[in-house]
């Protein structure tokens, strides 16, 4: 009989679970239920999932612990500053979780500290014992399953990932024909925005499983630098894609075949690239080395066009020039990883600096939510006499308080369902069926049943809430022990927990931010409207003058928060309940969300550009313009912090005209008395790619506001329930 | 009638009549703030997620009073 999937991985976390219950019971350890909670935790689809998880569970269990025996030797006689410092360790780690690789490990290392802390009490030797306890069955839990992932069924990710690497450069390829046909005017646009989505969400896939294969494939793990390089240069080639793209609504009207005339060698020749990277990750050879490309700007065609025509022209052609040499260092790492090629300069990881701790406002206001609910469950817990879980509220407050303070849109209506199934089909087997059993092997039958009925019927990646709590609270409402006692109190308590838990949850659920979805929206574009007037601020004449710290650290902050917010926006818009909005469609919210991604690479661009090296003579002739223009701006971000419906689209579009009007104007003027080798040399091209970023970002801020201008606000506004 | 706090039992498990009252003042304090925001009643409160809790303490005092007795 052929098994499938969905059983065989439920047979493997229930034999996982028999043989770590059975090994826990038989050597008399007490909490067999912690073993049991590493199984069901740590069981992924794949091997090495399982395993990166796991080694996630073990180190953040050591830091806990740790940091736990520290907390009770040094404040177990001062109760207020123990559970100060707690509370300050768990809010670290929650903060961590958000902005790290490893969020699994500090989540762990956060709730095991508390249940060190809490179960160990004021007693440090009590104390060592929990900790010891809790290592000691986390180790096995995760050392049983590992052994029946390993030897039963194995899933290598390796398949997996071979599979999402070559989707996901089939796709890059298909964008970058989109691309191409919609630079060379032949359509396009409508496939763009869906394959630039689908490409976000295998690159996500990939990163995933290129942890997980670099753990159980040797393939993988012996070029895992190049496979590093790789991932990198995808990311660089997709933001560059990106880039490209905003720059063709400019270009739109104009032959960019006699501008460029090798444009379409060029494009056949980055075609063939990329056709065959993805060949050879699907296994072929390839069929001839990268070939010079050479994108020549025809300069007689560009020196008809007006000054914004042709600074577009060379924004666009910059943005292909890098195109090129990363599809030729994408090519190359291909070419090593498939044994095509020699290892050389692009194999090389560029080290990324890595900063989990910079401020993001969202994250804080995360932990100011956990550390409401956590203290307010603490107070009670002092001062309500007999509160039904006592500790281990405390201990569940941190557990999936974090999570749930970290994931704002994960309503806590939705826990309620999977909770309440999970507890009930725990009662059930604690009241009714326990009882009856004598002996580890109808015990162990029945933890293999259960196990085995909630991960199948679990088995879909939307059913994960119902396969972990399902799983967790079988294994706290039964507390499988040697010396096994039965109270119907265990499953009231448990719910009572789980009641009072909730409860608090929901309270502090707009603390300190409300958490509706459209107030969310909201609060975040004027928090990007808010950067981008810092941005156009800091865009005065004379970069190279010394800045403070401080300033610096803003102009950082800033710019992060205009990198970051639209990809957080976007995580918000499905959970919009448009019932509470009248006179806004989901397509509307979609395209102004597309203006505002839009908007913000532009402000990226000209933020680059601005830094870019400018003749004297120009800088001398256009800082009153550029100013004036940067003040235009900057008054319009302004009020849209403020009021994002405040715009008049017309006034804005009028206004904007006006002012690229002039300085095209005064572009002529001055470029007419320019010194002849001036408009030749970099300088130039430096000078035309900034006036392209200033123009873009008055496109793009005119079109935001044309999409603003559709959407009736005023239903965002008004406060509910 | 005696106006002394019973408690329920159902199936031989007693609860106690706080529980009782509590329960349903949730439910129809949901009710109650679905019907708010429906009908864009929300609006006129100062600060809805406050009204929301207190809304339903308000009926558990009120059920568990007058229906319930408490």
């Amino acid at each position: 009989m052929m098994l499938s999937t969905r059983a065989k991985e439920a047979i493997k976390t229930a034999l996982a679970m028999t043989i770590a219950y059975a090994v826990s019971l038989s050597m008399g350890w007490d909490k067999p239920l912690w073993a049991g909670f590493a199984v069901a935790f740590v069981s992924l689809a794949t091997v090495g999932q399982s395993m990166n998880k796991a080694a996630m569970r073990m180190v953040g269990t050591l830091l806990g612990m740790v940091v736990a025996l520290t907390l009770i030797a040094l404040f177990s006689q001062d109760r207020w500053a123990f559970i100060s410092i707690l509370s300050i360790y768990t809010a670290f780690c929650a903060y961590m979780m958000s902005g790290s690789r490893n969020a699994y490990f500090w989540h762990v290392s956060a709730f095991v500290c508390v249940i060190i802390c809490m179960d160990g009490g004021a007693n440090a030797a009590n104390a060592f014992q929990i900790a010891m306890l809790r290592t000691q069955q986390t180790g096995l839990g995760i050392l049983v399953y590992s052994l029946v992932a390993i030897f039963l069924w194995p899933v290598s990710s390796y398949d997996a990932f071979k599979a999402a690497t070559g989707e996901l450069a089939v796709t890059q390829l298909e964008y970058y024909r989109a691309c191409l046909r919609r630079v060379s005017q032949q359509g396009g646009e409508s496939e763009i925005q869906e394959m630039s989505a689908r490409q976000v969400q295998q690159k996500a896939r990939f990163d995933q499983l290129l942890a997980a294969a670099e753990i159980d494939s040797y393939a993988v793990q012996e070029h895992s630098i190049q496979w590093r390089s790789y991932q990198q240069q995808v990311a660089k080639l997709m933001k560059t894609l990106e880039c490209w793209r905003e720059s063709f609504a400019e270009v739109q009207s104009l032959d960019m075949h006699q501008l460029l005339p090798s444009l379409d060698n060029f494009g056949d020749e980055l075609d063939r690239r990329l056709a065959q990277v993805a060949d050879m990750l699907a296994g072929q050879p390839p069929e001839s080395l990268p070939q010079p490309a050479p994108l020549r700007l025809e300069g007689a065609a560009l020196s008809r066009l007006s000054p914004f025509e042709r600074a577009s022209v060379i924004v666009t052609r910059n943005r292909m020039v890098r195109l090129e040499e990363l599809t030729r260092s994408l090519f190359e790492v291909v070419a090593v990883i498939t044994g095509s090629g020699h290892v050389g300069e692009a194999t090389k990881v560029p080290r990324i600096a890595s900063s989990p701790l910079f401020l993001d406002l969202d994250r804080l206001g995360s932990i100011v939510r956990y550390l409401v609910a956590f203290w307010s469950i603490w107070l009670a817990y002092i001062y309500i006499p007999d509160l039904p879980g006592g500790s281990t509220l405390v201990i569940q407050a941190t557990a999936i308080g974090i999570v749930v303070a970290n994931t704002p849109q994960l309503a806590v209506s939705k826990l309620i369902v999977p909770v309440s199934g999970g507890l009930l089909f725990a009662a059930v087997l604690y009241v009714f069926v326990m009882p009856a059993l004598s002996g580890f092997h109808s015990l162990g039958l029945l933890i293999f049943a259960a196990t085995f009925v909630i991960c199948y019927l679990n088995s879909e990646p939307r059913q994960v809430l119902g396969r972990l709590f399902g799983l967790a609270l079988l294994l706290a409402v039964t507390s499988i022990n040697n010396q096994q006692s039965y109270n119907f109190l265990a499953v009231t308590t448990t719910a009572m927990v789980y009641t009072q838990l909730f409860l608090i949850l929901v309270i502090t659920a707009h603390i300190p931010f409300s958490s509706h979805p459209e107030r969310t929206v909201l609060r975040l574009v004027g928090r990007f409207f808010h950067s981008c007037e810092y941005l156009m601020e800091t865009m005065r004449w004379d970069p190279s003058q010394p800045t403070m710290r401080l300033k610096r650290w803003r102009l950082v902050y800033h710019a992060r928060e205009v990198a970051t917010l639209p990809t957080k926006i976007g995580n918000w818009l499905p959970h919009l309940d448009l019932r509470f909005l009248p006179g806004t469609t989901m397509d509307q919210v979609k395209d102004l969300l597309t203006s505002l991604q839009s908007l913000a690479y532009r402000i990226q661009l000209l933020s680059e550009e601005r830094n870019t090296k400018q003749a004297d003579f120009l800088v001398q002739e256009f800082t009153t313009d550029f100013r004036s223009w940067r003040i235009q701006v900057q008054s319009c971000f302004e009020d849209m912090a403020a009021t994002p419906d405040a715009m008049d689209f017309i006034k804005i579009r009028t206004l904007l005209d006006e002012k690229l009007g002039q300085l095209e104007e005064r572009v002529r003027e001055v470029l007419d008395k320019a010194p002849e080798t001036l408009t030749r040399d970099q300088e130039a091209v430096n000078f035309y790619s900034l006036l392209g970023a200033f123009r873009s970002v008055s496109e793009a801020l005119a079109h935001y506001v044309e999409k603003a201008a559709a959407i009736n606000w005023t239903p965002w506004q008004e406060d509910r329930f | 009638m005696s106006t002394i706090p019973h408690e329920f039992a159902i199936g031989g498990v007693y609860l106690p009549p706080l529980l009782v009252a509590s329960f349903f003042g949730v439910i129809a304090g949901v009710i109650t703030i679905r019907l708010l925001n429906r009908y864009r009643l929300s609006k006129y409160f100062f600060y809805p997620p406050l009204v929301s809790l207190l809304l339903m303490v308000i009926y558990t005092l009120l059920i568990g009073i007058f229906v319930i007795k408490v």
